[in-house]
C-alpha cells in the first residue's frame, strides 16, 4: 500500500529540505484520510503522526474522536498511541472527554499493570471536575495495587484529582497517609507520597504537622536524597507552625549539612534552615550560632571552592534570602559576592548584582560602579534586536525543519565543551538592570554615597552612550493619545538616566554649571555621535531632561548659541511629541538669555543677530503650530505668537548710530526673561501638594462667576459678527510685516493700572505709584492676610535683579478687567528658610557632617532634600511616610499583574480552603455510602450510555430513509423521558446525600441529556401526548439542582 | 511541581513537548493557515531557545523567566513566592539537545539537574548509546520514559533501573533504522555524566 509510517514520515521530512511545509500539509492530507479508515493499524499509524506533527505546532484537536477510538483499542500498541494522542492534544474542555470516561475506568481496572499505567500517565492531564469525581472510586482501589508503579503513579493522579476537585482529597487523604505511614512500603512509593504531600504541603501546612514524626523518621534514615530534599522543603514550610520542631531538626541538618556529599542535599538544607525561619528561631542559642556560622560558610565555599556556576548560582540565590534577615552575615562575604559581579555567566552576575545593592558604601561606591561601567563598555553589544542570526527561533518560526546535517544527530548525547569562551554579550534586559542598578546605588537616600558629584555626572553621561536602544520607536504622527501615556516612556531607561541628571541639576546647586554643561553636550547636534550609542535609538530619552536644564538653567551653557541651533535642528521634528514639547518651552528661554542683556547697547549689530535668531525660531515653530499633539501644538502657538510681537518690536527699536548707550527693546530685556526668571524651582516631596490647606475664605463650590452663561452668550454674538478682516484673523492669518512701523512695546503700555496684577511679586511699577498709596495697600493687605500662612509678603521676595515689567498689563488692559491677582495665594516654596518644612529632611549640609571622618576630602556640597509640609490631614501623611523620597527611582517599574494568571500556573486555591482535619472532614461511613452512591451512579452513566449509543444507532438508521418531518419533536421527548428516569433515581438520591457532589453529576447529566436530545431529535414517530410527563419531570431536576445550589 | 519538559535541539526543534498544566492559545494570535507555528506552546519553544542558545557552555544552568513567562508571573520576588507560578527553568545541554524543564519554586534547581541526567541516562540505556536520532524516530519511547519518571508535574520515580524496568516492561524499544546511522558514533563508553558525580542528589 502507500501509507506512510511515522518512520516515512520524518525520512520524507528530512528529504523535503526547503519546503517542508508543503510537505507536512500533504502529509497532514493524507492523515486525514487515514484516520477515517476502518483499519485500526493505519488509524494507529496516522494518529501517531498528528502527534508528532502537534509537536511543531499543528493542530489536531478535529482528531480527537479518532483519538477516542485508538484509546479503546484492543491491542496495547495502539492503544499506547491513542493515550499518548490524548495526552497531548486533549484538554480538559474537549468534548469527546465525556465519552472517553468509560474508557478510562474500564482500563482502570484491567489486569495488566501496563494498561492501568495508561489512564493513570493520561487523567492528570485531561481531568475536569465532574470528572474527578466519577474517578475516585476506581482509582482508590488501585492504592493497593500488587505492583509498586501503579501505586505510586495512583497517588500522583489523585493528587491532581484534588487540584481540581478538592473534594476528592478527603476519601483519599486517609488511604494516602496509611501508604506513607507504612514501613513496609515500597522505598520509591513512599518518595513519590513525599513529593506529593510536599506539593500540598505549603497550601494547609497545619494539616500536614501530624505527619512530622514519621517524616522526621525517613529523614533521619536517610538513604534517598531525593526524598530528603523534599522533606527537608515541607518541614521549611512546617516549622513556623510548630517551633519545637526547630530543636529536633537542628541535629540531624546539622549532620546532613556536615557529611553529605551531594550538593543537591547540603544546598537544600541551608534553604530550608533559612526559608524555614530555623535561624530566627535559634537565634541566641550555641546551636543556633553554629547553624548560621555553618551555613553561611557553606555557602562561601559554593561560591569559591567549586568553580561551579550552578553552585555560585544557587548560593547567591540562598544569599538573596538571607540578606533581608541577617544582612550582617552576608555583608561578612562581601569580597566573595563582589567578585560574582564580573561572573562571565549572566544569571550569576544578575543574582550578584542584587546583592550589591544593598552593600554599597561611600567608599566602595566609585569601585562598584566604575567595574560595572567597565562591563557595560566593553562587552559586546549583542542582542537579538542587534544580530538576527542570534534570532533563529522567533524570526522563522518553529517548523519540522530537515536536520540540516546528519552527523550532527548521530552524536551521542554527551555534554561537549566546544563553545569558546569570549565575553559574552550582554543581553538588554541585563545592561538595563545594570544602569538601573547603579542609578539607585547613586541616588541611595538623596546621594548620601556620593562624594564628587562631577563624577557622578560623568558617570551619567557615559549610561547615556552604553543605554540599549528601544523597540518602540516614537513618531511625531503618533495619535495624541497614544503620546499622552507614553507607553515606551517607562520602559526606556534613558529617562530615568535624564531624570537623574536633572534631580542633581536641581538638588545640588554647587554643580549645576556642570550639569548643565552636561546637559549641553547631550543636546549639541554635532556632538550626537559621540555621545550616544552608535546604532540603534538608545539614550534619547534622555534629551527630555536635557532640554529642560539647558532652558532652566541656560546662564551656565558654554555656547548658548550652539544650543539653541541644535535645540532648533531640523531632527528635532522626529523627537517624541512630549521630548518635542520641551524643546519648545526650552528655545525661548535659551533665547531669552541670549538676547535680553541690559547692559550692552542696541547697536545695528546686535539688532541683526537678535532679530535673525528670532526670525529662524519663528521659523522653526511655524510648522510646529498644527503638530498633532495638543501640548507642542499650544506652546508652540504661544512662543510662536511671542517671537512675532518681539520681532516687531526689535525691528522697530532704533539703534544707535554713534556708539551711544541705547536701550534695547523692553520686550527682550525685560518682557522675555521675566516669564522664565522668578523663584527657584526647587524638588517637592511627593504629596506634600496635598497638605496645603484649604484657606477659610476660599469656597470652591461659588461659581467664580454667576451669570457665565450670559457671558458666553455673548461671546457666541461676538464671534458670530467678526468679519473676515477682523484683527484677529489677521494677527493669526498673515505675517507681520516689520516695515509697518509698529510702535514699540515700552510704548504700548499703558500707564499702570491701578491694581498692578502680579503673580509672583509686586511689580516694580509700584514705583510709580504715589508712595503713599503703595503703603497704605500694603499695610491693607499685611492687616487683611495677616493671619494667611501663604500670603507671600513682599518683604519675603527674592532680591533678584528684578527685571519685571508689567509685561502682562498689555494683556491685561486689552482684557479689560480688573482682577487683583495678588489676592490669590501663593505657596510659599522658599527652600532657605526653614519655613513650614520638616516632615522630611531639609537642606542638608552633608559635607561639613562627615568629611571629618574621611581620610578623603569631601567636597562641600549640599544637597536639597525634599521639601514638604507638616501634615495637618492623616491621610496626607501616612500616604507620604510610607512613599518612599524619590519615587520614580526607587521604585522599578513594576507590572501590577497579580491578580493576572500566570501562563503555566497551576490553581490550587481550591485545595488552601479544603480542611482534612479528620474530625472535620466526613466520616468513614460517609465515604462509603457516597462509594455506593458513585456506583449506582456509574451503573446509571453506563445505561445512559447505552441507551445513546442505541439511539445513536436508530438514527443512522432513519437517516439512510430520510423521511418524517413533523413528529421528530414528539419521539424525542419520549425517549428523553425515559433516559431522564434512570438519571432521575440516582441525581435525587445524590441530593439528599450531599448537595454539593449532586450539583457536579447533574451538570454532566444535563450535558448527556443534551446530547440525547440531538440524537432523538433526527428518529421520530411517536404519539404526542409522551411530552407532558417528560416536561414534569424535568422541571423536577431542575428545582431539585436550583434548591441544591 | 514540574510544569512542563521540554526537548529541542540545537536549532531549536522540538523532539519532545509534555505540558503538566494547559497552556492557553494566545486569542489574539490572527488564525494563519500557513504559519501554524503562532501557538503559545510554539512560541515559549522559540522563546526559551532564544535564552538558552546565547549561553555559553561555562555558565550556570539555570535560566531567567522567558518574557512569556515573566510578563505574567510576580514570583521573583524573594519575600513571598507564589508557589503555584513557574519560576524555575533549568536547562542542561548534551550534545544536539538541549533538555529543560520549567517548574515552581517547590522543586529543587539542583535536583532537577540530576532529574534531567537521570532521564538522559535512562535514555542512553534503552537506546545504548543514545543520540537524537533515536530520540526523532522513537519519540513514543522517549514519552514513555518520562512518563515512568513524572506524572502530572510530580517525579515519581528518580531510580535508573526502575524507570528502564518501566519502558522495557511495556513492550520492545525499537532500535534506530539501521540505514540511516552511519555507523561509529565516535563515543564509546565512559559515563554520561560530567557534572552527574557533584550533585549526587540520585
Amino acid at each position: 500500500m502507500f501509507e506512510k509510517s511515522l518512520y516515512d514520515l520524518i525520512r520524507g521530512l528530512r528529504n523535503h529540505k526547503g519546503n517542508e511545509r508543503a510537505y507536512i500539509q500533504e502529509s497532514l492530507r493524507e492523515c486525514r484520510r487515514e484516520i477515517k479508515s476502518q483499519d485500526m493499524d493505519l488509524k494507529a499509524t496516522a494518529l501517531l503522526k498528528l502527534t508528532y506533527l502537534e509537536m511543531f505546532g499543528h493542530d489536531m484537536s478535529w482528531a480527537s474522536f479518532n483519538v477516542l477510538e485508538v484509546m479503546s483499542s484492543q491491542k496495547y500498541p495502539q492503544k499506547r498511541v491513542g493515550y499518548l494522542a490524548a495526552v497531548q492534544s486533549f484538554r480538559p474542555d474537549t468534548e469527546v472527554l465525556m465519552l472517553a470516561e468509560n474508557l478510562l475506568k474500564k482500563d482502570l481496572t484491567s489486569p495488566m499493570p501496563t494498561t492501568i499505567g495508561l489512564p493513570l500517565m493520561a487523567i492528570p492531564h485531561v481531568i475536569s471536575p465532574s470528572m474527578a469525581n466519577s474517578l475516585l472510586s476506581d482509582l482508590l482501589p488501585r492504592l493497593t495495587h500488587s505492583h509498586a508503579a501503579i501505586r505510586k503513579k495512583t497517588i500522583v493522579t489523585l493528587y491532581r484529582l484534588a487540584l481540581v476537585y478538592p473534594e476528592t482529597l478527603r476519601p483519599a487523604w486517609p488511604k494516602i497517609k496509611d501508604r506513607l505511614l507504612d514501613e513496609n512500603e515500597d522505598p520509591s512509593v513512599t518518595a513519590a507520597i513525599v513529593n506529593v504531600v510536599c506539593e500540598l504541603g505549603w497550601r494547609r501546612p497545619q494539616d500536614f504537622l501530624p505527619l512530622a514524626p514519621r517524616l522526621f523518621d525517613l529523614l533521619v534514615q536517610g538513604g534517598n536524597n531525593w526524598m530528603a530534599i523534599k522533606i527537608i522543603k515541607l518541614f521549611a514550610t512546617l516549622t513556623p507552625l510548630e517551633p519545637r520542631l526547630i530543636k529536633k531538626l537542628l541535629p540531624p541538618l546539622t549532620s546532613i549539612i556536615k557529611t553529605t556529599p551531594a550538593m543537591s542535599l547540603l544546598y537544600e538544607c541551608i534553604n530550608g534552615i533559612i526559608q524555614g525561619g530555623i535561624l530566627e528561631g535559634a537565634e541566641g542559642t550555641n546551636e543556633g550560632e553554629e547553624i548560621a556560622r555553618l551555613c553561611v560558610g557553606k555557602l562561601r565555599g559554593m561560591l569559591v571552592i567549586e568553580g561551579d556556576p550552578n553552585l555560585k548560582y544557587v548560593a547567591l540565590l540562598a544569599f538573596n534570602k538571607i540578606v533581608t534577615s541577617h544582612p550582617h552575615l552576608v555583608a561578612l562575604h562581601q569580597d566573595v559576592i563582589l567578585a560574582c559581579i564580573d561572573d562571565p555567566d549572566i544569571s550569576i552576575r544578575m543574582k550578584a548584582l542584587d546583592l550589591v545593592v544593598g552593600m554599597v558604601n561611600s567608599d566602595n561606591l566609585v569601585a562598584i560602579v566604575g567595574g560595572l561601567m567597565r562591563q557595560l563598555q566593553n562587552a559586546p553589544a549583542a542582542s537579538t534586536t542587534d544580530d538576527p542570526a542570534n534570532d533563529r527561533g522567533a524570526s522563522q518560526g518553529v517548523v519540522p525543519a530537515a536536520d540540516p546535517d546528519d552527523e550532527d544527530a548521530e552524536e551521542s548525547l554527551r555534554p561537549a565543551e566546544k563553545r569558546s569562551d569570549q565575553p559574552p554579550p550582554l543581553p538588554e534586559e541585563y545592561r538595563i538592570s545594570v544602569i538601573r542598578q547603579i542609578l539607585e546605588m547613586c541616588s541611595r537616600d538623596t546621594y548620601a554615597n556620593i562624594n564628587d558629584f562631577d563624577w557622578y555626572i560623568e558617570v551619567l553621561v557615559q549610561l547615556v552612550k552604553v543605554s540599549p536602544s528601544t523597540k518602540a520607536v516614537f513618531a511625531p504622527e503618533e495619535p495624541p493619545d497614544v503620546v499622552a501615556t507614553a507607553p515606551g516612556r517607562r520602559s526606556d531607561i534613558s529617562y530615568d538616566v535624564g531624570y537623574e541628571l536633572q534631580n542633581v541639576a536641581v538638588r545640588v546647586r554647587t554643580v549645576r554649571p556642570e550639569a548643565t554643561q552636561a546637559a549641553e553636550s547631550l543636546i549639541l547636534f554635532d556632538r550626537r555621535e559621540q555621545m550616544f550609542p552608535a546604532s540603534g535609538n538608545g539614550g534619547q530619552g534622555v534629551l527630555e531632561s536635557a532640554a529642560w536644564m539647558v532652558g532652566e538653567y541656560a546662564e551656565h551653557l558654554i555656547s548658548p548659541d550652539g544650543t539653541l541651533t541644535s535645540l532648533m535642528h531640523s531632527s528635532a521634528m522626529q523627537l517624541p511629541s512630549h521630548t518635542l514639547a520641551i524643546y519648545i518651552q526650552a528655545i525661548p528661554k535659551v533665547f531669552a538669555t541670549i538676547a535680553g542683556g541690559q547692559q550692552t547697547s542696541w547697536s545695528a549689530e546686535r539688532k541683526t543677530i537678535v532679530i535673525l535668531l528670532m526670525a529662524r525660531i519663528i521659523h522653526f515653530l511655524e510648522p510646529l503650530a498644527t503638530h498633532p499633539d495638543l501640548e507642542v501644538q499650544e506652546r508652540a502657538v504661544e512662543y510662536l505668537e511671542l517671537m512675532r510681537l518681539a520681532s516687531e518690536a526689535a525691528s522697530a527699536q532704533g539703534t544707535s548710530t554713534d556708539g551711544s548707550f541705547t536701550d534695547p527693546p523692553l520686550l527682550l530685556t525685560q518682557a522675555l526673561p521675566s516669564l522664565f526668571t522668578g523663584m527657584e524651582l526647587n524638588p517637592v516631596a511627593p504629596g506634600a501638594q496635598k497638605k496645603v490647606p484649604l484657606p477659610d475664605a476660599l469656597n470652591l463650590d461659588a461659581p467664580i462667576n454667576p451669570n457665565l452663561s450670559s457671558l458666553l452668550a455673548r461671546a457666541e454674538r461676538d464671534t458670530q459678527t467678526l468679519s473676515e478682516d477682523d484683527d484677529i484673523f489677521s494677527l493669526y492669518n498673515k505675517r507681520p510685516t516689520p516695515a509697518k512701523q509698529p510702535t514699540a512695546a515700552a510704548d504700548r503700555l499703558s500707564p499702570p493700572p491701578k491694581e498692578a496684577p502680579s503673580y509672583q511679586r509686586a511689580p516694580l511699577s509700584e514705583e510709580h505709584l504715589d508712595p503713599e498709596l503703595i503703603a497704605r495697600r500694603k499695610a491693607e493687605r499685611r492687616d487683611r492676610y495677616k493671619d494667611d500662612p501663604f500670603y507671600i509678603p513682599s518683604e519675603n521676595e527674592r532680591s533678584r535683579s528684578e527685571t519685571s515689567t508689567p509685561f502682562h498689563a498689555i494683556l491685561q488692559n486689552s482684557n479689560g478687567d480688573e482682577l487683583d491677582l495678588d489676592a490669590i495665594p501663593i505657596m510659599d516654596l522658599n527652600l532657605d528658610s526653614k519655613g513650614p518644612g520638616s516632615g522630611t529632611e531639609g537642606p542638608r549640609k552633608s559635607g561639613t557632617a562627615r568629611a571629618s571622618g574621611k581620610k578623603k576630602l569631601r567636597r562641600k556640597v549640599e544637597i536639597i532634600g525634599d521639601e514638604t509640609l507638616d501634615a495637618p490631614d492623616e491621610a496626607a501623611s501616612t500616604s507620604l511616610s510610607t512613599s518612599p523620597q524619590r519615587p520614580e527611582l526607587v521604585r522599578p517599574a513594576q507590572s501590577s499583574s497579580r491578580g493576572k494568571k500566570s501562563l503555566l500556573e497551576v490553581d490550587s486555591s481550591g485545595l488552601g480552603s479544603l480542611s482534612l482535619d479528620e474530625n472535620g472532614g466526613a466520616s468513614k461511613l460517609d465515604i462509603e455510602r457516597r462509594e455506593a452512591e458513585e456506583a449506582e451512579m456509574a451503573r446509571a452513566l453506563k445505561e445512559v450510555e447505552r441507551l445513546r449509543l442505541e439511539m445513536q444507532r436508530a438514527s443512522e438508521r432513519i437517516q439512510a430513509r430520510e423521511d418524517e418531518g413533523e413528529g421528530s419533536l414528539v419521539r424525542r421527548k419520549k425517549k428523553k423521558a425515559k433516559a431522564a428516569e434512570g438519571l432521575g433515581v440516582g441525581g435525587e438520591e445524590g441530593n439528599a446525600e450531599d448537595a454539593g457532589e449532586a450539583v457536579v453529576k447533574k451538570k454532566k447529566k444535563k450535558k448527556k441529556q443534551a446530547k440525547e436530545r440531538e440524537a432523538g431529535a433526527e428518529e421520530g414517530d411517536e404519539p404526542q401526548e409522551v411530552v407532558k410527563p417528560k416536561k414534569k419531570k424535568k422541571r423536577q431536576v431542575l428545582l431539585d439542582e436550583s434548591a441544591a445550589s | 511541581m514540574i510544569n512542563a519538559v521540554l526537548v529541542f535541539n540545537n536549532n531549536g526543534q522540538p523532539r519532545l513537548t509534555k505540558f503538566y498544566t494547559q497552556l492557553a492559545y494566545l486569542p489574539k494570535l490572527p488564525p494563519q493557515p500557513d504559519k501554524s507555528a503562532d501557538t503559545v506552546q510554539q512560541r515559549l519553544i522559540s522563546e526559551i531557545f532564544t535564552l538558552v542558545a546565547n549561553r555559553p557552555n561555562s555558565s550556570c544552568n539555570f535560566l531567567p523567566l522567558p518574557p512569556l513567562l515573566a510578563s505574567s508571573s510576580k514570583s521573583t520576588t524573594p519575600s513571598e513566592p507564589h508557589n503555584d507560578t513557574p519560576s524555575l527553568v533549568t536547562y542542561r545541554h548534551y550534545a544536539t539537545l538541549y533538555f529543560i524543564i520549567i517548574s515552581t519554586s517547590t522543586e529543587s534547581p539542583l535536583a532537577l539537574l540530576d532529574l534531567i541526567q537521570v532521564f538522559v541516562e535512562a535514555l542512553d540505556r534503552l537506546f545504548e548509546n543514545v543520540c537524537e536520532l533515536d530520540l526523532i524516530f522513537n519519540f513514543e519511547t522517549l514519552h514513555a520514559t518520562l512518563s515512568e519518571m513524572i506524572v502530572g508535574g510530580v517525579v515519581v520515580e528518580t531510580g535508573l533501573e526502575r524507570v528502564v524496568e518501566g519502558v522495557k516492561a511495556q513492550g520492545r524499544v525499537a532500535k534506530r533504522p539501521v540505514n540511516e546511522g552511519k555507523g561509529g558514533l565516535g563515543f564509546g563508553g565512559g559515563g554520561l555524566g560530567s557534572g552527574g558525580g557533584i550533585w549526587a542528589g540520585r
